[in-house]
């Protein structure tokens, strides 16, 4: 890559060495013609050797001249280059460097400095015009996100209260029964989707933002103690390998659902009687269960993208894992070998 | 008992209403914030539920002036914002509890059940059902003076009973009642099966009645 004044001042330097050149045979033949001039006037005549001594004198004495200059053009080219480059390119660069640190999701406005120069001028405005578009969609998407996820549970709450209700009248038949208990299901997943989406648009939104020093030892001991209930259901056996005493920075509520959504995962994707390995190190969290075939790594993370017919999850587990490593700058990542899921976080 | 129930949207006023009414509580509706703030003002509730989201107002206000005026009512925030902030500041302005919405009729009944026996003297505290005897504060059961060794967890499943006497509870309700914060995350809720058999078992040794009966399969209900 080569910076764009260089480009131009290679030109110019080959430009001013050719012009330079071919003045050394014109300055030799017009000092020639005006040293012979000067000798038939005042009738001086040389031999051959002191005429030829004359011509090398002159040639020698135009090139060095020729040579000074152009080592003096040169340095003037590169110093004024350098002087121009710095101070032309200036704001170019200055709004580069702000595009550079931009970031859509912190919710901070770019300020453009002030230029006199059209082009830049010009730029700056055009760019200043897309950023406050993606802005201002970004913002309405992650409104809207959170409006309809708020608007949503009114209607929700009236469902879940007139099935309550409707399970309370006399005579029901046990599929009567049956259908009410199988919509509430429905909707409550449906509400614990509908929570999940707005706990990513809060956490994207930067909220959540107090910190602890967390134990986050104790923290994930506890939390596999809470889910020994529902894995006893399924007869699964977790190994438990967790360094003491380890501690990290971070919100305690998006913390705990981080863990809890890893381990949700392990459980809920174990065949019955299978085991589950929780390894927590000094900087890493690896928690493993055993798999037939890899998961595919590139949609893993993304939302909705796990979801099937035969494991009703919510779809966000994953997505709100890698948002809240996200905030954090951990990285979350997933790895399968000899018929293992892991799934590491390294913070 | 009396009830007020503070929320703008009729269709869950009166579902709550509905619910609540047969089980001995008398309900009041205030649709907006003058109207609760009025109510709030003249008369006295055993329990208040409370919308924060109140055409003409904020529902924090009612609280806080409730507070001001050293009223006695318990009182319970039903929001549809699942908002942390909210909560916070509910729980510290002086609200007994806190639920987001959507949640169980039988959830409701079951907070509204405990901030009202929280605000009562000692002697009220104890349940008292025929052979059966419960001691709320000191979390103990005895059946015929005979004391019953319940986990904590049966013992939170015999409250959300008696809370809820008379009423079909389902099994969605008792597993998001049990698992609190990691509710919902599991669709196979066998969990509770293994709770009401242990508790039922315990209660029959004990020469308790069978008032907790099972219905349409997966469905239970307190009968007294």
């Amino acid at each position: 890559m080569n910076k764009l004044l260089n480009l131009t001042m290679k030109r110019f330097l080959l430009y001013a060495a050719l012009v330079l050149v071919c003045s050394v045979p014109v300055y030799y033949l017009a000092l020639n013609r005006l040293w012979q001039y000067e000798m038939t006037e005042h009738n001086i005549v040389l031999d051959d050797a002191e005429g030829r001594e004359d011509s090398y004198l002159i040639i020698l004495a135009v090139t060095s001249v020729t040579l000074v200059f152009f080592v003096l053009l040169m340095f003037g080219f590169i110093l004024l280059n350098r002087r121009i480059s710095g101070k032309l390119w200036q704001p170019f660069y200055k709004s580069m460097d702000q595009i550079k640190h931009f970031d859509l999701s912190s919710q901070q406005s770019v300020q453009f400095e002030q230029t006199n120069i059209t082009e830049f001028s010009e730029m700056n405005q055009h760019l200043r015009k897309l950023i406050a578009g993606n802005v201002a969609a970004y913002s309405q998407q992650k409104e809207f996100a959170d409006n309809a996820s708020h608007e949503l549970q009114t209607p929700l709450a009236i469902i879940q209260f007139k099935l309550d209700l409707l399970m309370q009248t006399s005579n029901l038949s046990n599929e009567q029964y049956q259908l009410i208990e199988d919509a509430s299901k429905a909707l409550s997943r449906v509400t614990r989707i509908n929570k999940n989406l707005l706990l990513l648009t809060k956490i994207e939104n930067s909220q959540y933002m107090e910190e602890d020093n967390i134990d986050l030892s104790a923290l994930l001991h506890h939390t596999i103690q809470t889910f020994t209930v529902f894995a006893d259901d399924k007869q699964l056996v977790f190994e438990e390998d967790i360094h003491p005493g380890i501690s990290i920075r971070a919100n305690k509520i998006l913390l705990e659902i981080l863990l809890n959504n890893l381990i949700n995962n392990a459980i809920r994707y174990s065949s019955n009687g299978a085991v589950i390995r929780i390894r927590l190190a000094e900087n890493t969290l690896t928690v493993s269960n055993a798999g037939n075939t890899p998961l595919i790594r590139e949609h893993l993370f993304r939302r909705f993208s796990a979801t099937s017919a035969d494991s009703p999850g919510t779809g966000l587990g994953l997505a709100l894992i890698k948002q809240i490593s996200t905030r954090y700058g951990w990285a979350i990542d997933y790895s399968f070998d000899n018929h293992q899921h892991h799934f590491t976080l390294k913070y | 008992m009396k009830i007020l129930i503070i929320e703008d949207e009729e269709a869950l006023a009166k579902s709550i209403g509905a619910y609540l009414s047969d089980a001995h509580y008398r309900c009041e509706y205030a649709t907006s914030f003058s109207e609760a703030m009025e109510k709030t003002e003249v008369y006295v509730y055993d329990c208040i539920l409370l919308d924060l989201m109140l055409p003409g107002g904020d529902g924090l206000k009612i609280l806080s002036e409730l507070k001001a005026n050293n009223k006695q009512d318990g009182v319970i925030i039903i929001s549809a914002k699942d908002s942390l902030d909210d909560k916070i500041k509910g729980l510290q302005i002086g609200a007994d509890d806190y639920l987001t919405k959507p949640f169980h009729l039988s959830e409701l009944a079951a907070r509204i059940y405990s901030v009202i026996r929280r605000k009562q003297f000692s002697n009220a505290n104890i349940v008292e059902q025929h052979e059966l005897r419960i001691d709320i504060p000191a979390k103990t059961v005895t059946v015929n003076d005979q004391p019953v060794n319940l986990t904590r967890k049966e013992f939170d499943l015999l409250l959300y009973f008696i809370s809820n006497k008379n009423k079909v509870v389902s099994k969605t309700a008792l597993a998001e009642h049990l698992s609190g914060d990691i509710a919902g995350m599991f669709d196979n809720y066998d969990f509770v099966y293994v709770h009401i058999k242990n508790l039922k078992k315990k209660l029959a040794e004990a020469g308790c009645d069978n008032y907790l009966k099972t219905l349409y399969g997966t469905g239970y209900k307190w009968e007294v």
